[in-house]
């Protein structure tokens, strides 16, 4: 079991959930873990979530988006509060996993709150000092969908090679010098690393948006072997 | 985020690790699992998964041969792999 310690809100339909964990055995940027609710009734629904926190963060948080119809998350980002238990098992899964000693250069590719398990491992990544190339390339709806903006913002200003590419799908505010369309061949060419520098790839967002970006890295002559994907259920990046 | 739903578009091996975990002491989704329908190789992390809430159906990614379905009842676990040729499960993370 959980504690919830605190809840921070990100946008106006995603939260950050800080927990505390008892016996938390560690966990590796990218993992996520299991959330089971029980209903009085017993009825009971389960839900994977991401990791946002590095491995040596004080607590383990997770950030949840609000799906309109779901069964779990309606509950996580409304009804939540400090002090509440929350179910969960974790952390699990070995294959989305980044860590500094894998080395790079990273090129992370985000469509939504796909932006989480890659927070993990931006987080990790300055918290651990590595000065690994790396380049995130975040697709958005629009500027207040954008998760860790502030942070991400942060994270670019330490100015130890990190680049972070913001892409707006349906409305910029004026003035957006970022880009204003959906993930594309030319721009994945443009902020990510050529082929050539055998960049290693972590895409996750929507299954639209991850199919959508691995093919076109292939497309690009990336090694299908050095592009990690993770999908998740129904949500627009 | 919210991985998994009833119904929902496929999703990935990842999200049936936490399943996947219940079953086996290794991580599978690390694991290599090669298609009896094309012989295709791929990570079980990234195969396609079809998840309720009793279990999982993964489908090879480029022939949609179902490649292992698991399922939970109340009595325990039931798992069919016909439809995997071999599935290699590396003893350290990948």
């Amino acid at each position: 079991m959980a504690e919830v310690n605190d809840v921070i809100p990100e946008t106006h339909r995603v939260k950050t959930l800080l927990l505390g964990i008892p016996g938390w055995p560690g966990h590796l940027p990218g993992q996520h873990v299991d959330v089971r609710l029980t209903g009085e009734d017993g009825y009971q629904a389960q839900r994977s979530y991401s990791i946002a926190s590095a491995p040596d963060a004080f607590h383990v948080s997770l950030t949840v988006e609000r799906i309109s119809d779901g069964e779990v998350s309606p509950y996580l980002v409304d009804e939540l509060h400090a002090g509440d238990r929350l179910e969960l098992r974790g952390p699990i899964g070995g294959h989305f996993v980044w860590t500094a000693t894998q080395g790079g250069p990273l090129f992370l590719i985000a469509g939504g709150s796909g932006i989480v398990p890659l927070m993990a491992m931006l987080r990790h990544r300055s918290a651990a000092g590595s000065t690994v190339p790396a380049v995130l390339l975040y697709s958005s709806r629009t500027l207040e969908d954008i998760i860790y903006r502030e942070e991400l913002s942060n994270l670019v200003g330490k100015g130890d090679g990190l680049t972070v590419a913001h892409a707006l799908t349906r409305a910029r505010p004026a003035g957006w010098a970022g880009y204003a369309r959906r993930i594309d061949q030319p721009m994945l060419a443009e902020v990510g690393f050529p082929a050539s520098a055998r960049p290693r790839v972590f895409v996750c967002g929507p299954t639209s948006i991850v199919e959508s970006a691995s093919q076109l890295l292939l497309g690009l002559g990336h090694e299908r072997s050095l592009i990690k994907t993770e999908r998740f259920g129904p949500t627009g990046g | 985020m919210e991985k998994t739903k009833d119904g929902a578009l496929p999703l990935d091996g990842n999200a049936a690790a936490g399943l996947l975990r219940e079953l086996f002491v290794l991580d599978l989704t690390v694991a290599s699992l090669t298609c009896e329908g094309c012989g295709a190789v791929a990570t079980v992390a990234e195969v396609r998964v079809y998840g309720g809430r009793m279990g999982a159906i993964f489908r090879c990614g480029a022939c949609d041969t179902p490649v292992l379905r698991l399922s939970r009842t109340p009595s325990g676990f039931s798992l069919d792999m016909r439809g995997a040729r071999c599935l290699r499960v590396p003893t350290a993370p990948a």
